[in-house]
């Protein structure tokens, strides 16, 4: 029942005390505010921090929450775009960027043999580390149109800009992960043959 | 299709989309075909789009901990949400929301330092279009000006004086009309002199200088002086005589006209 409600239905019934209702709105909304901030800062640390605090920031402001400026689903990576921020001026902050977590997860190469895996597994190394190393804008238009694909609107409004400007920063980010992934041709050479086959 | 409408096309697939694009624009993909640049191009980002799903795909079932959830819910069953009041200023908030809060209070307050400022320049154009008018009127009324402008250049006693052109002496005439503004003050000492140029005129006395009602305004007096006899030009006896002379001097110290009282 409570599946099928929206978000500002949910947040409504929270706020009237429903903790189901919070519980719900919150298992559904930690997954892409976690993912974004791992995406983000490269650090599954900082992802779960600040994913506890998005939510520690919705119990201390969710009631002037105003449905008429935007869903609550942009709100939220509004509010985990300036901890991440924060996190991301912390010195130890910086060292994390340039390496992104390892992700041991079996369960996502099943599909392909062990060879497949090892390089996708490098591509996605290589691509995250690309990533991570874009300047904050159109690190922040990557992650939210590309990996949590998001609409530009959506974007736009999490970011509190334009939709042109996110799509001038995307551009621009895609320019720059190309030249970046281009040079480091190996891991992607091996991704474009093997795990292309494997996606399709 | 040229070059650059081919990339703004294909700028407004994300990547993911644009390996799709063969089956979704034929003019995109003919042309990808023909030019090997844009070719490259959009190779690359199919490439992109590619690696960025593999991204995605490895990291789509990462979530926060179990920790998380629990310090999350026992927040709420502990508190729940905080009241509207209780709403510090939102230093976490989306930047989107705290610019358009921060504009919508700027343009009230934009609109209302416009509707003092117009309010206060209208308040003193209005004065200022009233004020010349009536104290023009008021000066006329006070202090009656002569037909003639020459009569503006009478000396004490009544002479138009052969140094001032006339049409100096109408322009000094227009500017008294056009200045305006004197104060009651200077109304009440202009007529006091000018009562006192007539009173001057009727017992004798001599101008010395032209004296304009606007130059010379302020209060005068008449003293009575002894001169040596050398300031008296017909004196017979070369200077041996003084000769006492009542002296009109105005309170800038200037000597107005004075006449000699035992030649």
């Amino acid at each position: 029942m409570l599946t099928e409600q929206t978000d500002e239905q949910l947040l409504a019934q929270a706020l009237d005390g429903n903790e189901d209702a919070f519980t719900a709105l919150y298992r559904r909304r930690q997954g892409p505010v976690y993912r974004f901030a791992l995406h983000m800062s490269g650090s599954p640390q900082v992802a779960e921090e600040v994913t506890q605090d998005v939510f520690m920031f919705l119990l201390q402001r969710g009631r002037g929450f105003d449905p008429s400026r935007g869903a609550v689903g942009a709100y939220l990576f509004g509010v985990a775009r300036n901890y991440v921020r924060r996190a991301m001026e912390k010195s130890h902050s910086e060292a994390m960027m340039t390496t992104p977590a390892e992700d041991d997860d079996p369960s996502l190469v099943t599909n392909c043999d062990p060879v497949d895996g090892i390089a996708r597994g490098q591509t996605s190394k290589a691509v995250w580390k690309a990533v991570l190393s874009l300047p904050e804008h159109y690190r922040e238009a990557v992650v939210l149109c590309d990996l949590q694909e998001l609409s530009y609107a959506d974007a736009a409004e999490a970011l509190g800009c334009a939709i042109g400007t996110i799509r001038s920063r995307l551009h621009r980010g895609h320019e720059m992960l190309v030249r970046k992934l281009q040079s480091s041709a190996p891991a992607l050479a091996g991704f474009s043959s093997d795990a292309a086959r494997c996606l399709s | 299709m040229t070059c650059r409408d081919f990339i703004d096309a294909a700028e407004a697939l994300t990547p993911l989309e644009s390996g799709l694009v063969e089956t979704r624009n034929e003019q995109l993909s003919a042309h990808a075909r023909e030019c090997t640049g844009c070719g490259k191009w959009m190779e690359s980002q199919r490439l992109l789009g590619n690696a960025l799903q593999v991204l995605r795909a490895r990291t789509a079932q990462r979530e926060a901990g179990p920790k998380v959830e629990q310090a999350v819910l026992q927040a709420f069953r502990r508190q729940g949400f905080e009241p509207v009041a209780a709403v510090a200023p939102e230093r976490a908030a989306p930047a989107a929301w705290k610019l358009s809060r921060f504009f919508e209070l700027s343009a009230y307050a934009a609109v209302a330092a416009a509707l003092i400022v117009g309010i206060f320049l209208g308040a003193r154009m209005w004065r200022d279009q009233q004020a010349p008018q009536t104290q023009i009127q008021a000066r006329e009324t006070l202090v009656p000006q002569p037909a003639n402008p020459q009569a503006a250049m009478l000396s004490y006693n009544g002479k138009p004086s052969e140094r001032v052109p006339t049409e100096v002496a109408q322009k000094l005439v227009n500017s008294a009309k056009t200045k305006g503004a004197i104060s009651s003050g200077e109304r009440r000492q202009t007529a006091n002199r000018q009562s006192g140029a007539t009173t001057a005129e009727r017992q004798g006395f001599v101008a010395l200088m032209f004296c304009d009602p606007l130059i010379c305004s302020g209060e005068e007096q008449v003293i009575r002086m002894e001169l040596p006899g050398s300031a008296s030009a017909s004196a017979e006896d070369n200077g041996s005589q003084p000769v006492i002379a009542d002296v009109v001097i105005g309170d800038d110290g200037l000597v107005r006209a004075m006449r000699i009282v035992n030649q």
